[in-house]
C-alpha cells in the first residue's frame, strides 16, 4: 500500500517544473561538494608550505577581522536602529533611510577612498599641512593594517545590521516596549532589559550578514594589505595556478563557514519569538534639548562618514578625471557590465522562479530544495570561484575526446575560458537574491488562483503563464533589479572567473585603484554607486509597502 | 445516475496526526444539492479538496460520473476531473475583468462557442451590465455570482462550494441563499456545499450528511431530507 502512494504521489507532483528545479540545484551544490571533495586530495608541496608557515596567520587574521567587526557593527547598528525606531529628534525621518546608503557604498572603494584622502596627498593632511601648518604623524591618520580595514568594514557595512534591527523594533515589538515604558521604566533600563533581548535574533541575522561579506571579501583585505584565507585563495591561484592548494583553504574557509552557522544557532537558540504580524508600529518619542541634539549629532556623523564624505570626494575626483576616463572604452565596459548582469539575472530568476512555484507546496522534499538553491548566499565568493573553476577545468578535461573530435586541438580549455563560468559563478551566488524576492511574491500571492485555475481545467504550467506570472510582475521587477546590482557590485567572482582581458565595472575599477590611478577609479565607482542606490531605493519602496 | 461515488476514503495531513477523514463513503444521484455540515476542523473543506483533486487520500476511490479519479496507482490532476468549484473567498483572477474570469475555464471548447457560453452565464447571474468590471469593483454578492458563474461555465460534472456564504452580510445572505438555489436547479447542477449553517442547507438542499472528528462513532450521519 506505502509503494502505492508514493506512486501515485509521484504521479501527482512530478513534472517538468521538478526536473529544471532538480537540475539547478545541482548546478549549485556541485562545486561545494568539488570543494569539500579536494579535503581528501593528496596534498602537494605547496599546500605543505601553505600549512606550514602560512596558514595560521590567514585563519587568525580572519577570524580577527570577523570578531572586531563583528562587534563594531552590532554596536553601530543597534544603537543606531534604536535612535531611530523609538525616539524623534530632527532630520530623524532623513535618516531614517539614509543610514542605509553607506551600504551601496561597495567596501573597496570605500578602501581606496578613505586611504588616499587620508594619506600624505590626501585632502585632510594637505589641509592640515598647508592651512593650518599642522604635520600629522603618518601612522595616526592611515587606513591601513587590520584596525583600517574593520574601520572600513564597520562603517560600510553596519546598515545590515541597522536595517533589520529597525525594521524588527518598528513593527513587532511595540506592545512590549510599550509596556515595559508603562510600567516605568527608565529609557535605559527599557533598552538592557527589553530591547536588547527582544531583538536578539534580528541582531544576529544582521551581523551574521556582515560576517559573510567579511569572510568573502578580497577587494578591501588585499588592497590593505592583510592576508586572510579569501586573498590567499586568490594568491595561490593567481600566483601559482595550483587549484588543489586553493581548494584546501577554501575548505579551511567552509570550516569557518559552518563555524558561524551553529554559532548563529547557538546565539539564536530558545529565541524564536513569536510575534504577531498584526502589531502597531512603534510611536517615537520626541527628544528635547541636549538629548535631541545628541542623536541628530550621532546620526549625522555617521551618514557623513559613511556615505556624503566620501561619495563627494569621488564626485571631486572624477570632475578632475572624467575627461581621460569617459571615452569609447568605457561605454564597452558598462556595455558589457550590463549585458553580463542583464543574462546572468534572466536566467537566476528563470530558475528561481521555477523552484518558487514547486516550493509553494510544503513538503520535506521543497524544504531541501529551496535551501540548496539558496546556499550560495551564505558562501563566501572566492569559495564559490575556486569550485566553479575546479568544476569547469574538470569539465575541460571530461570534454576533451569531444574537443579533439571537433578539430579544437588536443586538451584544450573552452569552457573554463569562457564567460559561461562566470555567469555559472553569479548563477551559485546570486539565485538566493532573486528567490527570496520571488518566494515573497507566491507567499502574498497563495496559492487559491492556481487552485482556481486548476479547476477550470489548466495545468500547472498553462496556470503558471496566464494566472501566476501576471500577479507575479512585482517581485520579478524587484528580485531583477536587486539581483542585477548585486552582480554589478560583484568582485571576487568576477576578478578570478572573468575570460582574459574582460572587465566588469568592478573589476576594472579594482584595477585602477591597484594600479595607484584612483583618481581615474572614481567614475566607475560613482557608476556602482549609482546603481547600488537604486537598490536601497527598492528596499525602500518594498518596506513601504510591506507596511501598507 | 450515479455522478459521485466515494468509498473507504481516509486522508490525514500527516502521517503521525489522526486521519480527518476516516473510513468514509458517500454516493450521490446527478442533479441532488447536498449539503456537508461539520465544525471547524471536521475535514468538510478537505472532502472537497480530495474530491477535486487538490489533496490526495491515503486511502480510498472517488468516482465522478462513472469515472475513477483516484484509487491505488490512479491519480487524475484536478484539470482533468472536470468539477467545478466556488471557492470560500471566491478567488476571483484579480487581473481580469468579469468576462474574462468566466471565460477562462472554457479553453477546451471550440473558439466559436465560448463568447455564447460567457453570455449565457453573465445572462443567468444576471450580470451583463457589470461585465467590463474587475474584481475589486464589485461588492461581495457581486463577487460570488462571478465566481459561480466562472464553475459552471465549463459544464462541470459536479459544482462544489465551500462555504459560499461566510463572505457576506447577514441580510444579503438569505436573499443569495435563494437566488443560489434557483440557479443551480435552472443548471440542473449537481452540487455538494460544505457549510457549518445548519440554515444554509435547509435553504438550497436535497438532503444534507454530518461529518465530524474520526473518534466518533460514525464518520457521518444518515441522510437528512429537506423539503425544499
Amino acid at each position: 500500500m506505502k509503494a502505492e502512494l508514493i506512486k501515485r504521489k509521484i504521479k501527482k507532483e512530478f513534472n517538468g517544473w521538478w526536473i529544471i528545479s532538480i537540475v539547478g540545484a545541482v548546478v549549485i551544490l556541485l562545486p561545494i561538494l568539488f570543494i569539500f571533495a579536494s579535503i581528501f586530495q593528496e596534498p602537494n608541496e605547496n599546500w605543505l608550505q601553505i600549512q606550514q608557515y602560512l596558514l595560521k596567520n590567514y585563519v587568525v587574521n580572519t577570524i580577527l577581522l570577523v570578531v572586531l567587526t563583528g562587534i563594531f557593527t552590532a554596536f553601530l547598528g543597534v544603537s543606531l536602529a534604536w535612535l531611530v525606531a523609538a525616539y524623534d529628534f530632527p532630520l530623524r525621518r532623513f535618516f531614517r533611510w539614509g543610514l542605509l546608503l553607506p551600504l551601496s557604498i561597495p567596501t573597496f572603494i570605500a578602501a581606496y577612498t578613505y586611504r588616499t584622502m587620508l594619506g600624505y596627498t590626501g585632502v585632510v593632511q594637505t589641509s592640515l599641512r598647508n592651512r593650518f601648518d599642522y604635520q600629522v604623524s603618518p601612522e595616526w591618520l592611515t587606513v591601513s593594517g587590520i584596525g583600517g580595514a574593520v574601520f572600513i568594514f564597520t562603517l560600510f557595512l553596519f546598515p545590515y545590521v541597522y536595517m533589520i534591527t529597525r525594521a524588527f523594533l518598528e513593527n513587532q515589538s511595540t506592545s512590549y516596549i510599550e509596556n515595559a515604558r508603562l510600567l516605568g521604566r527608565k529609557p535605559l533600563a527599557v533598552f538592557f532589559k527589553v530591547v536588547l533581548p527582544l531583538s536578539r535574533p534580528a541582531i544576529v541575522g544582521g551581523t551574521i550578514l556582515v560576517i559573510y561579506e567579511v569572510l568573502g571579501d578580497y577587494g578591501v583585505t588585499s588592497y590593505l594589505g592583510i592576508h586572510t584565507i579569501s586573498t590567499a585563495i586568490f594568491q595561490t591561484w593567481f600566483g601559482m595556478y595550483d587549484v588543489n592548494s586553493a581548494m584546501k583553504l577554501a575548505a579551511w574557509l567552509m570550516v569557518i563557514i559552518v563555524g558561524v552557522f551553529f554559532l548563529e544557532k547557538l546565539l539564536r537558540q530558545r529565541r524564536r519569538y513569536h510575534i504577531s504580524n498584526k502589531s502597531r508600529t512603534l510611536v517615537p518619542i520626541k527628544l528635547k534639548g541636549m538629548a535631541s541634539i545628541a542623536a541628530f549629532l550621532y546620526c549625522s556623523i555617521v551618514f557623513l562618514i559613511g556615505f556624503l564624505i566620501p561619495f563627494i570626494q569621488l564626485i571631486v575626483w572624477a570632475n578632475m578625471t572624467f575627461h581621460k576616463v569617459w571615452n569609447e572604452t568605457f561605454f564597452t565596459l558598462i556595455y558589457q557590465t550590463v549585458l553580463l548582469a542583464i543574462i546572468s539575472t534572466i536566467s537566476i530568476l528563470i530558475l528561481a522562479v521555477v523552484v518558487a512555484n514547486v516550493c509553494r507546496r510544503n513538503s520535506s522534499f521543497s524544504f531541501i530544495l529551496s535551501k540548496s538553491v539558496t546556499t550560495g548566499y551564505s558562501i563566501p565568493g572566492p569559495i564559490i570561484a575556486i569550485g566553479v573553476l575546479a568544476m569547469f577545468i574538470y569539465l575541460d578535461q571530461w570534454l576533451a575526446p569531444v574537443y579533439s573530435s571537433m578539430g579544437l586541438g588536443e586538451a584544450p580549455l573552452i569552457l573554463s575560458m569562457s564567460i559561461v563560468m562566470l555567469i555559472v559563478g553569479y548563477f551559485i551566488r546570486f539565485t538566493a537574491t532573486g528567490f527570496n524576492a520571488i518566494e515573497v511574491g507566491f507567499e502574498k500571492m497563495g496559492t487559491k488562483y492556481m487552485e482556481a485555475s486548476r479547476m477550470l481545467g489548466l495545468g500547472v504550467t498553462k496556470t503558471f503563464f496566464k494566472v501566476d506570472l501576471p500577479l507575479l510582475k512585482g517581485a520579478l521587477m524587484s528580485g531583477f533589479i536587486l539581483t542585477f546590482v548585486e552582480i554589478c557590485k560583484e568582485l571576487p567572482l568576477a576578478l578570478l572567473l572573468r575570460p582574459f582581458n574582460f572587465e566588469t565595472l568592478a573589476t576594472k575599477t579594482f584595477q585602477y585603484a591597484n594600479d595607484e590611478q584612483i583618481y581615474e577609479a572614481s567614475t566607475s565607482s560613482l557608476l556602482i554607486i549609482a546603481i547600488s542606490i537604486l537598490s536601497v531605493i527598492i528596499f525602500q519602496i518594498i518596506g513601504k509597502r510591506v507596511k501598507q | 445516475m450515479t455522478i459521485v461515488e466515494i468509498e473507504d476514503l481516509t486522508f490525514s495531513f500527516s502521517r503521525k496526526e489522526n486521519p480527518v477523514i476516516d473510513d468514509f463513503s458517500f454516493s450521490m444521484e446527478k442533479g441532488e444539492i447536498v449539503g456537508i455540515l461539520g465544525q471547524s476542523g471536521s475535514g468538510k473543506s478537505t472532502l472537497l479538496r480530495l474530491i477535486s483533486g487538490l489533496e490526495m487520500p491515503l486511502k480510498g476511490t472517488i468516482k465522478i460520473a462513472g469515472k475513477t479519479v483516484v484509487s491505488d496507482g490512479i491519480f487524475i490532476h484536478p484539470e482533468n476531473r472536470e468539477v467545478g468549484m466556488v471557492f470560500q473567498d471566491y478567488a476571483l483572477f484579480p487581473h481580469m475583468t468579469v468576462n474574462d474570469n468566466i471565460l477562462f475555464g472554457l479553453s477546451r471548447m471550440p473558439r466559436k462557442g465560448r463568447k455564447q457560453r460567457v453570455d449565457e452565464m453573465l445572462e443567468l447571474v444576471q450580470m451583463e451590465p457589470l461585465a467590463k468590471r474587475y474584481p475589486h469593483e464589485l461588492s461581495g454578492g457581486q463577487q460570488q455570482r462571478v465566481a459561480l458563474a466562472r464553475a459552471l461555465a465549463p459544464k462541470p460534472n459536479v459544482l462544489l462550494m465551500d462555504e459560499p456564504f461566510s463572505n457576506l452580510d447577514a441580510d444579503l445572505k438569505e436573499s443569495i441563499r435563494e437566488e443560489l438555489g434557483v440557479i443551480l436547479k435552472k443548471a440542473n447542477m449537481s452540487c455538494i456545499i460544505v457549510t457549518h449553517d445548519r440554515k444554509d442547507v435547509e435553504a438550497i438542499c436535497d438532503y444534507s450528511i454530518v461529518i465530524g472528528p474520526s473518534n466518533q462513532t460514525k464518520n457521518f450521519s444518515e441522510k437528512k431530507f429537506h423539503h425544499v
